[in-house]
């Protein structure tokens, strides 16, 4: 490998008002290596990619590339000199095809200005080959699973020309079979000589595929180690600055004689049928499928956002109508937070305010008053302990693992019989998936129900009493939670 | 989204926003206020400009040109609040003052039926809209637009193309009674400070007006909170039939009139004044204050004009146009709302 880095990143630093998000950084990219960063949430690992895409270009210190110093004004510029990002929302437009996704914004034109679609396909069809792929250019990509639309998102950044790769939590979203097409392609890139910057909070993901890993935290660069250097057990150390405090899972006592708290009985839609399985006091059911499988759409409609044909859903023994909508749900006892917290949070409000949203109803007599809405919004800020803390800041403002913090913090407030959520970690560094999954545990031992919904199997196993499999809209296995393993669940789907 | 947009202005916002980083409280007072600096600005402007303009009489005009639109921008500021549209509110305010015209002159039904049967009407077309953009999913662009058509054609129908010059007291009060003497103060002033008054009461001290907000700034999460978001575009809907057809009723006793055909100009001056003031067309941001403030404006820019004599008359509205476009530069840039989006 050749040891002349392609960019260089020198005393970056970067603030945001208040918030002091890069102090200080060095970093380095070389040509053909895949560089991993990794760092708690709010560590600075987005602030710092997009400076280098030139989406942000108020910051301090020097930017090398090509061994000039460069300041680019805007993404384009970025990717006018071949550097590329792929973000954690997708991009790509599931109603077109993939070649017209790959050319997006460029197509290729005739002698008159018009798209050249036969060129387009050709091609597209040239450049997939070439990079190893056999996808119908011509098929929508709504067709494909979300994994090869991730891929193809990629492939559109090394298709426009880029050369180095900047992936931000690119697998975040999926499951482990389209993590693993994933990561064959960040091999194949490399391969090719491409240099690509990876971030994700999934270490064993990390461990796999980089060559050197830097490790950022509160700003500051902690360490570059080779990969030869890192362990799971450094890498944690050096993340979180301190051991980390594994609670034991704990020997959690079933009893098949609690009492019920949520039953679901032969619960049917278009993507499941014969749903039936129940949570009792006191217990986490891990609900574990394949994206795809219908269990997340099976979480809608237990909280009423999601139609279903047939069945019966009961609370602490009270009869859902069909039917309900999310207020009546929330009204006795549900409670739901979706695996997509862009979705469920309003970006521009302040924190307490998303906090308190389904909430005003209990506070105040017609409108609470922001004191109030205060009042009952801190604690729980400061329970699940979002950073910075300050419940007035907009949401928008927190980074990815802090936004789903506060997404569940809300329903921390006024506590459900019944705790619905999807993919509660998804996005969050190691110490916040800990915290999270022991407010989750808090909440069982405290008497209530828990369903956690998921496509990470790990996270099932880690909190989970009972496991429920789910595969093409069934539910084909049920388990407690002992002695299970990964490789266990996954050949169950 | 795109950080490439027009560096010039979102450069000289950011500064300013910097400043007000480090004098928090008086300076960020001062930028988010910028449409009341601009409707300053054009009260000093017109004020040296014509001799005519700073009297009291000129003022009470402006406050009279306002209201019947006034009325109408309360139901509108709850309609874009939700990121919503309403097309028809100029059309429904005409079929309400037809049916109120018609019962009267017609039927010789008396008060208050004529005003309840139009009021009635105004809100049953916001419902019809409203339900169906609710039930079945069509933007409200196109279902009230239909309703345009609907409550236009009804008011052609009923007028049989000619103007209704007879109405009833009571509108003729609503619309150009006075107050104490025939110098007192306009009843039409009150009507429209009542409208905004309790449109700003709903919005921002009942759960109704904050789930108005939440559904404006994003649908799936005001129902992920449990809000029935189709009810809330209903209820938004019916309101603005109903100030639509309250301002259709007052403006005939300003007018003195029931006429054959809606006032389009009603639709557009409506939204233009609101927007002017800072509810965004997207939903979500804004409120009955922003749009006293973009009334005012609007209609000071009007009126301000008519008052100086040296402008030709047939420049007039060239020149409205390029001092709008003006005025809505200064209110993001200096509101901040030009601020790039940085979260991607
Ligand atoms: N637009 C912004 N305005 C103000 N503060 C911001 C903004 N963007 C990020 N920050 C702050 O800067 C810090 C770094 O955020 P950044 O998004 O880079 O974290 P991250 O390492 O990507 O975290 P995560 O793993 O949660 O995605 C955080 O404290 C965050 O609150
Ligand atoms: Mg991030």
């Amino acid at each position: 490998m050749d040891n002349t880095p392609i960019l260089e990143l020198k005393n970056i630093s970067m603030r945001f008002r208040s918030v002091q998000a890069l102090k200080d950084v060095d970093f380095d990219l070389r040509e053909g290596e895949v560089h991993a960063l990794v760092g708690e949430n709010g560590a600075g690992k987005s602030t710092m990619m997009r400076i280098l895409a030139g989406i942000y270009n108020d910051y301090e210190g020097t930017y090398i590339f090509g061994g000039k110093p460069v300041r680019f004004r805007n993404p384009h510029d970025a990717l006018e000199q071949g550097i590329g990002m792929i973000h954690q929302e997708l991009s790509v437009i599931p109603s077109l095809t993939v070649a017209e996704n790959l050319y997006l914004g460029r197509q290729p034109l005739t002698r008159w200005g018009m798209v050249d679609w036969r060129k387009m396909r050709q091609n597209a069809e040239k450049e997939l080959e070439h990079l190893g792929f056999n996808l119908d250019v011509q098929r929508n990509l709504e067709q494909y699973p979300l994994g090869t639309q991730q891929v193809v998102e990629v492939l559109r950044a090394i298709v426009s020309g880029a050369h180095v790769l900047i992936m931000d939590e690119p697998t975040s979203a999926l499951s482990p079979a389209e993590v693993e097409e994933l990561l064959a392609l960040v091999d194949r890139l490399r391969e090719q000589k491409r240099s690509i910057i990876y971030i994700s909070h999934f270490l064993e993901e990390v461990l796999h595929v980089a060559d050197r890993i830097t490790i950022l935290r509160n700003g500051e660069k902690i360490a570059t180690l080779t990969r030869e250097e890192a362990s799971m057990n450094t890498l944690i150390s050096l993340i979180l600055g301190r051991e980390v405090d594994y609670t034991p899972r704990g020997h959690h006592e079933i009893r098949s004689d609690t009492h019920k708290l949520l039953e679901v009985k032969g619960l049917t839609a278009d993507v499941f049928q014969n749903i039936d399985f129940d949570i009792g006091e006191g217990e986490i059911v891990g609900l574990y499928g394949a994206i795809g499988a219908g269990h997340f759409d099976l979480a809608r409609a237990l909280f009423g956002l999601y139609t279903f044909d047939s069945g019966t859903i009961a609370v602490d023994g009270q009869v859902f109508p069909p039917k309900h909508s999310a207020r009546y749900a929330i009204d006795h006892g549900l409670s739901y937070a979706t695996e997509s917290r862009r979705k469920s949070l309003l970006m521009d409000h302040a924190i307490y305010r998303n906090v308190t949203m389904p909430h005003l109803k209990h506070i105040g007599r017609y409108i609470p008053t922001q004191d109030q809405e205060l009042a009952i919004a801190t604690p729980v800020i400061q329970k699940v302990n979002v950073v910075p803390p300050d419940p007035m800041n907009p949401v928008g403002k927190l980074s990815g693992g802090n936004q789903q913090k506060v997404a569940i913090a809300r329903w921390l407030t006024f506590p459900p019989k019944v705790f619905i959520t999807s993919e509660p970690t998804r996005g969050m560094d190691v110490g916040a998936k800990n915290e999270v999954l022991n407010i989750l545990r808090q909440f069982r031992n405290d008497g209530f129900g828990v369903l956690v919904v998921s496509s990470e199997p790990e996270t099932v196993l880690a909190i989970a009493d009972r496991v429920l499999v789910m595969s093409r809209g069934q539910i084909v296995a049920r388990m407690v939670n002992e002695n299970l393993d990964k490789d266990a669940l996954m050949r169950l789907i | 989204m795109d950080t490439s947009t027009n560096p010039l202005a979102s450069s000289l916002g950011e500064r300013i926003r910097d400043l007000s980083a480090t004098h928090p409280v008086a300076i960020r007072r001062i930028t988010s206020l910028a449409p009341v600096w601009t409707l300053l600005a054009m009260f000093i402007f017109f004020g040296l400009a014509s001799p005519n303009f700073l009297t009291v009489r000129n003022l009470e005009n402006i406050l009279r040109q306002m209201s019947v639109l006034a009325v109408f921008a309360t139901g509108m500021t709850f309609v874009l609040l939700l990121g919503e549209i309403d097309l028809s509110i100029a059309a429904v305010a005409g079929v309400s003052a037809m049916i109120s015209a018609t019962l009267f002159t017609k039927s010789g039904a008396a008060e208050p039926i004529p005003l309840l049967a139009a009021l009635a009407a105004a809100i049953l077309a916001g419902f019809i809209s409203g339900f169906f953009s609710a039930r079945f999913r069509i933007p409200t662009f196109m279902t009230t637009l239909a309703m345009q058509l609907i409550a236009g054609g009804m008011t052609t129908y009923l007028s049989k193309g000619r103007v209704i010059t007879q109405i009833t007291d009571v509108s003729e009060f609503l619309g150009s009674g006075r107050i104490g003497g025939p110098n007192g103060f306009p009843v039409i002033v009150v009507v429209a400070a009542t409208s905004l008054l309790v449109g700003h009461l709903v919005l921002r001290y009942t759960r109704f007006g904050r789930y108005i907000y939440m559904t404006g700034a994003s649908k799936p999460a005001a129902r992920l909170a449990g809000v029935n978001t189709n009810r809330i575009l209903l209820m938004v809907l019916t309101i603005c039939g109903f100030t639509a057809g309250l301002a259709g009723v007052v403006g005939m006793g300003r007018l003195h009139s029931a006429l054959p055909d809606a006032i389009p100009s009603y639709l557009m001056d409506t939204i233009g004044a609101v927007v002017l003031g800072g509810t965004s067309l997207m939903g979500g941001r804004g409120g009955i204050p922003q749009t006293l403030v973009g009334l005012l404006i609007y209609i000071t820019l009007r009126n301000g004009l008519d008052n100086i004599p040296t402008i030709d008359i047939y420049l007039r509205d060239f020149i409205t146009g390029w001092v709008l476009l003006v005025a809505l530069v200064i209110n993001t840039v200096f509101a901040g709302r030009t601020e790039r989006d940085k979260t991607i």
